[in-house]
């Protein structure tokens, strides 16, 4: 078969040449890929874990608008060194609400996983409007726009419907809020609740005061109140150790 | 599905499947003398491309 | 003399291959300064200036988007048109078409980088693009799919040149990256918005799949089907072997898909993923020596002509660098010089050793040759090209020196311990010792950058030159026929 095999075929026809490629080029994506939608082992269930609040979320889009990911990843390799320095190791299932990931490639600064309540709300604000006010040696430009603008509230149920479609379990009707009820629990499923999402948000700003000026919701709410959940939603002392080999 | 889904499968039948296509693509680049002069000859298309241009094949 | 180079231009279609390669070099000087700019901000960060649209994060894509598909992008528009034209003898399909590419894709340079500093990005590396501008990117690819195809198909040539292959590989697999890496829910019609539709781990491994065959097929695949046409054509020698072209090629394009994933070694991806990527990662040198070999080796007998000829030497160059980057990034794959090498500038060096070494410099090899055969004329100055040749090479080193410093010295701080088990660096020391190299690594980007300068001002005056000489080519035959 090999002997009448004719190699015009191949370089002579450009249609078999674009199959052929295609086809080489696909298996690798396909081997690599595709078994992670089937894996169940790639996203195991993680108590604790759930979607952002909607100030929270809002603080992600700030967090993704100013490129913080091309300095800071989200996320901590299985080494001494870095559990002492940020502390346990990222678990898939931490960032299975992540549209899209924010793993990061490279650390300029630090890695910021679980840097939730590490530090308190001011030092985030002071840090955010002038880093070198806190860290002298930092190289981090001055972001302090965020105190200054105010928080753009205005699409927030739809960029929570948007999250929906992709599959966060945002709720937009009384079952779906049943249903988180039974998966959250009745305080955590309140805050994901579509319709409320306004109040919820204006809420959460107005009780966790994160900027220090509660007359209005900046943008510097927004993203303290997502820096100070990051790698906060996992109690680890809940864990066992074996068990968490099957949650890598 | 559930069987490609599980990386054991997968993974040396990927390998297989691209280890035997990759010798046979050798096998037959390399296995004829007269195929092998055919396919060098393909090297001097480069040098045939202007009308008005002196062709080049001191090299071919 | 002129009815014969009047017929060597109607022979092909140049009109658009010229614009491509003028914004090449336009987004060459522009994506090089950005970059400058960004190392700057790093060593020096007052350039940031307290604003937004100035920021670090907000204008690394603007580099990065500048020098990948503006100056990369134009450069293999403007060398695949030439290249398909040429080895199929046959003039472009669709003409109308191609225009249409040409606008489309200077739009989305223009539209990505207002977007970026302006504050909307996907947060994907090298796919920041929100989803409006990446439909227009679509529309654009499959424009560009039909003309390239549609010559192929039309081609006085029977056989397909092997540079055709890569291109073509280029092209199917970036529209393939490009469609299923930005699948995304926009906020509404209206909105600038959107959310990717995967999450966490399988976003991570669909971004690593796309960044690392963006690489692989837009920044080498393609540039080697440049190599395959213009490093022969211009020594005036056939490539070494015409098999070995072949073998690399289906070897590249069967290998390369698999490697994405050691961009997420030690993350929270299951480790078959990342051990298989390794493993092919390595095997993945064997089909890049051979090409470098094929490359280098076309030259051989004819090894006098680096001495004498600058557009040679960026040629070879880059051959080397491209032999060093796919050396250097097996190694990195490795599981434990990974531990090491990850999220540190080794990273960010290795990267360059690519750009700058292989993409930029076999670009510029091309471009060189090409742009005075498109005005029918002869370069300004070949001293100008041999200036821009020592500040590119002496650039891009003290570049990757300076970042194989930095990074191994960042990831050496950051696991040290001291004699009571404690972390011997605080994070912020590792900064602060990186200064030195973030203010050599900017030099070595100036260095690169002047000699872009003096290519956009080399090849100003060429064309200039080759408008004025057409310009009296037609006085003259106009005075003819009178």
């Amino acid at each position: 078969m090999f002997k009448n095999f004719k190699h015009e075929k191949i370089e002579t026809n450009a249609g078999l040449l674009l199959v052929l490629t295609m086809l080489a080029v696909s298996i690798g994506g396909l081997v690599e890929i595709a078994p992670l939608f089937f894996l169940k082992s790639t996203m195991e269930d993680v108590e604790g874990v759930r979607p952002y609040t909607p100030l929270e979320s809002r603080g992600r889009d700030i967090y993704i608008r100013e490129g913080c990911y091309t300095c800071h990843s989200q996320m901590i390799r299985p080494f001494r060194d870095e559990q002492l320095r940020y502390g346990h190791y990222s678990l898939a299932a931490e960032s299975k609400y992540d549209h899209p990931f924010q793993w990061g490639s490279k650390r300029t600064g630090p890695d910021l996983a679980r840097v939730g309540g590490k530090y308190s709300n001011e030092w985030h604000v002071q840090h955010l409007i002038k880093p070198k006010s806190m860290v002298p040696e930092s190289v981090m430009p001055n972001y302090q726009w965020l105190q200054e603008n105010k928080l753009d509230v205005s699409d927030i149920e739809g960029r929570l419907r948007a999250l929906r479609m992709t599959g966060v379990p945002y709720s937009a009707n009384d079952e779906e809020y049943q249903r988180n009820v039974k998966q959250f629990g009745e305080a955590v499923a309140k805050t994901l609740h579509i319709p409320d999402a306004l109040k919820n948000l204006v809420a959460q700003a107005q009780s966790g005061n994160f900027d220090g000026d509660r007359s209005s919701v900046s943008e510097m709410d927004a993203v303290v109140a997502y820096l100070q959940v990051l790698g906060t939603m996992v109690d680890f002392s809940k864990i066992k150790p074996e068990d968490l080999v099957k949650f890598r | 599905m559930d069987w490609f889904a599980d990386p054991a499968n997968t993974k040396p039948l990927g390998l297989l499947i691209f280890f035997v296509t990759f010798c046979a693509i050798v096998l037959w680049v390399y296995g004829s003398k007269k195929r092998g002069k055919k396919l060098e000859e393909h090297k001097n298309i480069p040098f045939l491309d202007d009308e008005d241009e002196v062709k080049d094949k001191s090299n071919g | 003399m002129s009815a014969t180079s009047v017929a060597a231009v109607e022979q092909y279609d140049y009109e658009i291959i010229k614009k491509f390669s003028i914004m090449a070099i336009v987004w060459g000087v522009v994506g090089m300064s950005a970059g400058v700019f960004i190392a700057s901000q790093l060593a020096w960060p007052w350039l940031n200036f307290d604003s937004p649209f100035l920021s670090f994060g907000r204008f690394r894509p603007v580099h990065t988007g500048a020098v990948i598909f503006g100056f990369g992008g134009s450069a293999l528009f403007a060398t695949s048109y030439y290249v398909v034209q040429r080895t199929c003898q046959t003039r472009l399909f669709a003409p109308g078409l191609a225009t249409f590419t040409f606008w489309g894709w200077q739009a989305v340079i223009v539209l990505a980088a207002l977007s970026y500093v302006s504050g909307f990005s996907q947060g994907r590396e090298y796919a920041e693009m929100e989803w409006p501008i990446d439909l227009l990117v679509l529309f654009v690819w499959v424009a560009y799919g039909a003309v390239f195809i549609g010559t192929l198909m039309q081609r006085k040539q029977p056989h397909i040149y092997v540079a055709n292959w890569f291109y073509l590989s280029f092209i199917l697999v970036t529209a393939l990256l490009h469609t299923f890496n930005n699948l995304a829910v926009p906020v509404d019609l209206f909105s600038m918005k959107s959310y990717s539709l995967f999450s966490g781990a399988q976003d991570a491994m669909t971004q690593w799949w796309y960044g690392h065959n963006a690489v692989g097929f837009f920044l080498t695949s393609a540039f080697l089907g440049m190599m395959y046409y213009f490093v022969p054509k211009h020594a005036g020698r056939p490539v070494y072997s015409y098999r070995l072209s072949i073998v690399h090629f289906w070897a590249l394009s069967f290998m390369y898909m698999w490697v994405g994933t050691h961009h997420l070694h030690w993350t929270a991806l299951p480790d078959w993923a990342s051990t298989l990527g390794a493993t092919f990662s390595i095997m993945l040198l064997l089909p890049s020596w051979g090409g470098m070999i094929n490359g280098i080796m076309t030259l051989s007998g004819a090894w006098d002509k680096l001495r004498t000829d600058p557009i040679m030497r960026f040629m070879i160059v880059a051959l080397s660098f491209y032999g060093m980057s796919t050396f250097e990034g097996p190694l990195m794959s490795l599981k434990d010089v990974n531990a090491l090498s990850h999220y540190t500038d080794w990273t960010v060096g290795h990267v360059h050793s690519g750009a700058l070494g292989w993409v930029a410099m076999i670009a510029f090899g091309s471009l060189y040759h090409m742009i005075p055969k498109l005005w029918n004329t002869q370069i300004f100055s070949v001293k100008l090209i041999n200036a821009h040749f020592w500040l590119a090479t002496i650039g891009t080193l003290l570049y990757i020196t300076a970042m194989w410093i930095s990074g191994i010295s960042q990831g050496l701080m950051w696991r040290a311990f001291d004699d009571f088990g404690n972390l011997q660096y605080s994070f912020v020391e590792s900064v602060a010792a990186m200064h030195p190299f973030y203010a050599m690594r900017a030099i070595g980007g100036m260095f690169f950058l002047t000699g872009m300068v003096l290519m956009a001002i080399n090849i100003y005056m060429t064309v200039r030159r080759g408008m004025r000489e057409a310009d009296s080519a037609q006085a003259r035959a106009a005075v003819a026929a009178v």
